[in-house]
């Protein structure tokens, strides 16, 4: 076949050809390099306070480290703890979604919650799991179950089960705070006008590994099964645990 | 062979109806009157912060804002000047409608809402194109994700919105990227006809899709999708204000599929030329327009499946919503009565490429025209029959698995034809291996991996494992991607001197077809074995057994992403600098080959008369 | 495939095979065959019983049985396809001018039907084959209905949760004793999901407001992953647990560890 050979050389079609692979890969990288800044926390990760005490569980002996954590249930609560985080009016967690946990370390989490409730979708998350002793001190009671109609919020922690991180599944029911309620009365909180409940666990973690949890109690209200908008979106009720 | 080049074509004074609204409107006008539209309907519905209903509500102003666009568009680049004529009764005049079909108004027309259907299909070529791009960066992004366990590069609401975006980007430029492009710049020629049946509503087709993609692109920015391109519900109805985006997308893309299979089908029907009896229409025409055929009747049941959608999300109509009477199998049925024939929609025109390809490079008549048509026929008979083989594991009755078994299975049979015609053309043959020849050879590899697995798929007990695993996300890239995408490259590297006037640059055709190839194979070796050992699909995290066989996969997806690059690289660098091509540079007979380049206004001087089919090669023909 | 134009000389179609053979198309392209279905052979042997999860019960048997018996079966069809794109790679013709004249074959009858015929007959072995063995199932979770324990299998959104019904207990992990029946009744407390457990080869969506059931007798002691096989959302991905196929006794002593009730 007879064709005129148009004005570039090879060479100059070569530099050409490199210099258009080269630009394209770093636009793709650039779209990468935003997708995975935009995929950041929207708060810092909270770090467990590591103590030097210890303690023996089952005849084995775990360094102790403990988290705290607020549920709210709107922005404006949240920012009268001090919490100016997210965007959104969704019911939230605070200070952050994203917790840090050292390995192999007994982990006591205290939750203040200060939202009310309905009913959950599964019954199933009113009862205590993966925690020491199967229990969780509410306001200084030690309970294993919260009847499903009497939870605001659930902390579920868990994982995608592996041959290279240990299994780790908490679940945690917190119950609503409700006026003349006979079994857990809402403490009014030091320095703050609101009242809730003082919700304390402890775990023991395994290795490190990535985690998850999220609330299993229906909060994205408006939404199909209440499952969207707060539910969904990451950073308000759900988040990630690190065991590092 | 004849290296004619011809520049001089006949030269028309340009029309310049001076006073007429037509010649002001272009796609500025048209986004700028569409952005109007949008923030007047949205501001106009928007609900307050405490409305009650609030999500309702601002699905509702949303929606609005989005279909306010898409006509606000149409009307801003004049789409509805016509129309508006007839209703005062006139019509556009001579000189406007000449005009209109954007002859001697050089690049300018291609920004305009231009009739002449080769403008048509070079738009199309250039939107599949950046398309292509789009949802190839993101599938870059996906497999970066999913390079180490953990879901460390993007978060779950970026992973899955990647996910979804990625599918339906892919899924409609895959629609479109063969009966586009080729479909309405090459076909009307090699069918002998002076341009499409109804060249207004081939504008609009054009158009109409135009206002889609930055319609889908909005999504990015109200928050993603969360259900994959299937969008089941509920789960869709639950979604954020970027499901709005996705519902909008596809009524938008299934009124332009509507539009443009109606025109394709009516031209292929009435306007062939003297003598084109159905036995002398080129290959790829048939397979074009029973591609285009199957998706007039799809296409309807997506729309509606997102109509109950999204008056679920506005208004609570609770079609899929099992807790007042509603199902999310409803939505699953209707969607896979257009899913399933849509696969189909993207593979006949991929094949049909071939099969017009293989007889010019072989120097061979085609093998069986009829068993070509009768595979073509087959597919698109059974595809409609078989669309819940995807709700196998849903947990309906099992007394359902039985038919729509043999109905999948059966498919086999005329896709075995198609393979056997490509075969009988390339058997004895000396395959001259040219880009669109080596293309045919990766297809044949890539269809039958692709198909076999799929039988596999089809029987139940095996789906019953697979069913939601990487396996099938394998699966169906080898038959989309290896097949149908590979076929429209051939398409594009064998068409190309005719579209552009210049080759396409062969060394830049081979690197970019081995890269792509030969990642393509890794890719998917490494997903079939994920999913075998059981790695679900859409998921931004996975367990570490499944480490080595991802790292490979995302290995594999660069190679074929640099790839793409390079093909690109070659397009737009051939485009403005390739070698300039003669007339026919492949020898074939189709009618395309016999106008030049450009080709004139209403391609041919004389309509010419047929007295054969285009496949007289080879000894004693 | 014969020749179109050689005159048809060859008295029998014995001999007409013999002829077909000895010409080196024929020869290169059979030989090429022999090679790809030996290769496709092969690698359903290989490639399935290698890369598939621990077998834990008959329906995970029957779909590897599947897998490696489509495979060998189709092997000759694939390795004639590819064996005829081989020869003809082979027979590549390279340079800027077209290739001479192949033979102007337009059709060949019989062909076309053999191979309609062959493809045909292979979907219908696979859909007899598929529905052989669903019955099969079908039959299996008849049978076993009465002694099958059942457990509820709940979808929420990301978490799944196991209720057996008859022993009273409620867990996140899923602990079945060996041998016995199992009947899984799948809900939804929200969205779709689909409940995998993935070494016991059964498969079913969950949906709210309805029960989906699917059955299977664990035979191997183990660990079991269970997954969700359909996009849920956010944390789809993260919506797996853990399970065991444990002996009868070590089965009983979990029921009572969790507070349930032995039936």
């Amino acid at each position: 076949m007879q064709t005129t050979t148009s004005g570039t050389t090879s060479s100059k079609r070569l530099i050409s050809a490199l210099v258009f692979v080269v630009l394209g890969v770093a636009v793709v990288g650039a779209v990468g390099f935003t997708l995975h800044s935009l995929s950041a926390d929207p708060q810092k990760p909270l770090y467990a306070t590591k103590s030097s005490e210890t303690i023996v569980v089952d005849g084995k002996t775990y360094p102790k480290a403990s988290a705290t954590l607020g549920v709210y249930p709107d922005k404006a609560t949240a920012a009268e703890d001090g919490y100016k985080i997210n965007k959104k009016d969704y019911v939230q967690y605070g200070p952050s979604t994203h917790l840090v946990l050292p390995a192999h370390t007994y982990v006591t989490v205290t939750i203040h919650a200060y939202d009310g409730g309905e009913q959950l979708n599964n019954p199933y998350f009113g009862k205590v799991v993966g925690t020491v002793g199967g229990t969780i001190n509410i306001d200084g009671v030690d309970v294993s179950n919260v009847a499903s109609d009497n939870v605001q919020h659930t902390f579920t922690l868990h994982g995608i089960p592996s041959t290279s991180q240990d299994p780790l599944f908490v679940n945690v029911p917190l119950p609503q705070v409700k006026e003349g309620d006979k079994g857990f009365l809402p403490t009014q909180d030091p320095g703050t006008h609101f009242k809730g409940h003082t919700v304390t666990f402890s775990f023991i973690t395994g290795g490190a590994g990535d985690y998850v949890w999220n609330c299993e109690y229906p909060c994205g209200d408006g939404s199909y099964a209440k499952f969207g908008a707060a539910m969904s979106t990451y950073g308000y009720m759900s988040g990630k645990v690190t065991v590092k | 062979m004849t290296t004619l080049h011809n520049t001089s074509t006949h030269s028309r004074p340009i029309p310049n109806p001076a006073k007429s609204l037509i010649t002001k409107l272009n796609m500025g006008t048209g986004t700028v009157v569409g952005i109007l539209f949008a923030l007047g309907a949205y501001y106009a519905l928007r609900p307050a912060a405490d409305a009650a209903n609030f999500y309702n509500q601002q699905n509702k102003a949303l929606l609005a804002g989005m279909f306010a666009w898409s006509i606000g568009f149409l009307v801003g680049i004049g789409a509805f000047i016509g129309p508006f004529r007839w209703l005062i009764g006139k019509d556009l005049t001579a000189e406007e409608q000449l005009y209109l079909a954007g002859d001697g108004q050089g690049i300018k027309r291609y920004f305009k809402y231009c009739t002449d259907h080769k403008v048509v299909g070079i738009q199309y070529l250039v939107g599949v194109m950046a398309m292509l791009g789009v949802g190839g960066t993101m599938a870059m992004m996906i497999r970066t994700s999913l390079a180490i366990p953990g879901g460390h590069f993007v978060g779950a609401t970026i992973y899955n919105s990647l996910v979804g975006l990625h599918g339906i980007t892919m899924i409609i430029a895959m629609i479109i990227v063969a009966t586009g492009p080729f479909g309405n710049y090459i076909m009307p020629i090699m069918i002998g006809a002076r341009d499409m049946a109804f060249p207004r509503l081939n504008a609009l087709s054009w158009w109409v899709l135009f206002t889609a993609i930055p319609v889908l692109c909005s999504a990015w920015f109200l928050g993603g999708i969360p259900t994959g391109w299937t969008a089941y519900a509920p789960l869709s109805v639950q979604a954020g204000p970027g499901m709005n985006a996705f519902i909008a997308t596809i009524i938008i893309f299934a009124f332009s599929t509507a539009v443009a299979g109606m025109n394709i089908t009516a031209t292929v029907v009435a306007m062939r030329a003297k003598g084109m009896k159905w036995n002398r229409v080129p290959i790829f025409v048939i397979g074009a327009t029973m591609s285009v055929a199957l998706a007039i009747p799809a296409f309807p049941t997506f729309m509606l499946a997102m109509v109950q959608t999204a008056t679920d999300r506005v208004f609570n109509t609770g079609f899929y919503d099992a807790n007042v009477g509603g199902s999310g199998w409803l939505y699953a049925h209707l969607f896979w009565i257009m899913g399933h024939p849509e696969v189909y929609v993207i593979l006949l025109p991929g094949v049909a490429i071939l099969m017009e390809i293989a007889p010019v490079f072989v120097r061979k008549p085609l093998f069986s025209f009829n068993a070509a048509v009768m595979g073509f026929a087959g597919i698109a008979g059974l595809s409609v029959l078989v669309w819940a083989h995807h709700m196998y594991i849903s947990g309906w009755t099992p007394t359902l698995n039985g038919p729509f078994m043999v109905t999948t299975e059966m498919i086999s049979v005329p896709t075995g034809l198609l393979f056997l015609v490509l075969l009988g053309t390339i058997w004895r043959g000396k395959p001259w291996m040219k880009l669109p020849m080596l293309a045919l050879f990766a297809v044949i590899w890539n269809l039958l991996i692709g198909g076999i697995t799929g039988i596999y798929l089809s029987d139940v007990p095996a789906d019953n494992y697979l069913h939601g695993s990487m396996y099938v996300t394998a699966h169906f890239h080898y038959t989309l991607m290896g097949a149908a995408l590979t076929g429209a490259v051939a398409g594009l590297a064998y068409w190309f001197p005719k579209m552009t006037g210049r080759m396409l640059n062969e060394r830049a055709g081979y690197i970019s077809f081995w890269f792509t190839q030969i990642g393509f194979q890794i890719l998917f070796l490494g997903m079939f074995i994920a999913g075998a050992e059981g790695q679900p699909r859409r998921v931004v995290s996975f367990a570490a057994m499944y480490k080595y066989q991802n790292m490979i996969s995302t290995g594999g997806a660069y190679l074929v992403g640099t790839g793409f690059i390079i093909l690109l690289w070659a397009v737009i660098h051939s485009w403005r600098k390739g070698d300039i091509a003669p007339q026919n540079p492949w020898g074939a007979k189709t009618l395309e080959w016999t106008v030049p380049y450009p080709v004139p206004l209403e391609n041919f001087d004389e309509l010419p008369v047929i007295t054969s089919d285009p496949y007289g090669y080879g000894k004693g023909n | 495939m014969s020749n179109h134009d050689e005159p048809d000389l060859k008295p029998t179609p014995g001999a007409r095979a013999t002829a077909l053979l000895k010409r080196p198309d024929v020869a290169r392209t059979a030989v090429f065959t022999i090679i790809w279905t030996a290769i496709f052979v092969v690698l359903g042997l290989v490639f399935y019983p290698k890369w598939m999860p621990t077998i834990m019960s008959t329906d995970m048997k029957a779909m590897e049985r599947i897998m490696v018996a489509f495979t060998v079966i189709s092997a000759p069809i694939a390795g004639l396809v590819m064996g005829i794109a081989t020869q003809a790679v082979t027979n590549r013709h390279k340079g800027d001018t077209p290739p001479p004249d192949g033979p102007a074959i337009r059709t060949n009858g019989p062909v076309v039907v053999v191979w309609s015929l062959v493809s045909g007959i292979f979907a219908l072995v696979a859909v007899v084959w598929g529905i052989a063995e669903l019955n099969t199932m079908a039959n299996a979770a008849t049978t076993d209905a009465k002694e099958a324990i059942h457990v509820q299998v709940i979808g929420s959104q990301w978490v799944w949760s196991f209720k057996y019904v008859d022993q009273g207990v409620e867990s996140d992990k899923l602990i079945l004793p060996i041998d016995r029946p199992v009947e899984f009744d799948v809900t939804s407390e929200d969205v779709n999901h689909s409940f995998w457990p993935v070494q016991l080869g059964v498969k079913v969506d969950a949906n709210k407001l309805q029960t989906t059931t699917v059955h299977t007798v664990p035979n191997k002691l183990g660990a079991i992953d269970v997954k969700c096989a359909e996009l849920c959302g956010l944390y789809h991905a993260y919506m797996e647990t853990s399970g065991e196929v444990v002996t009868e006794d070590n089965f009983k002593n979990w029921v009572t560890a969790n507070g349930g009730h032995n039936a």
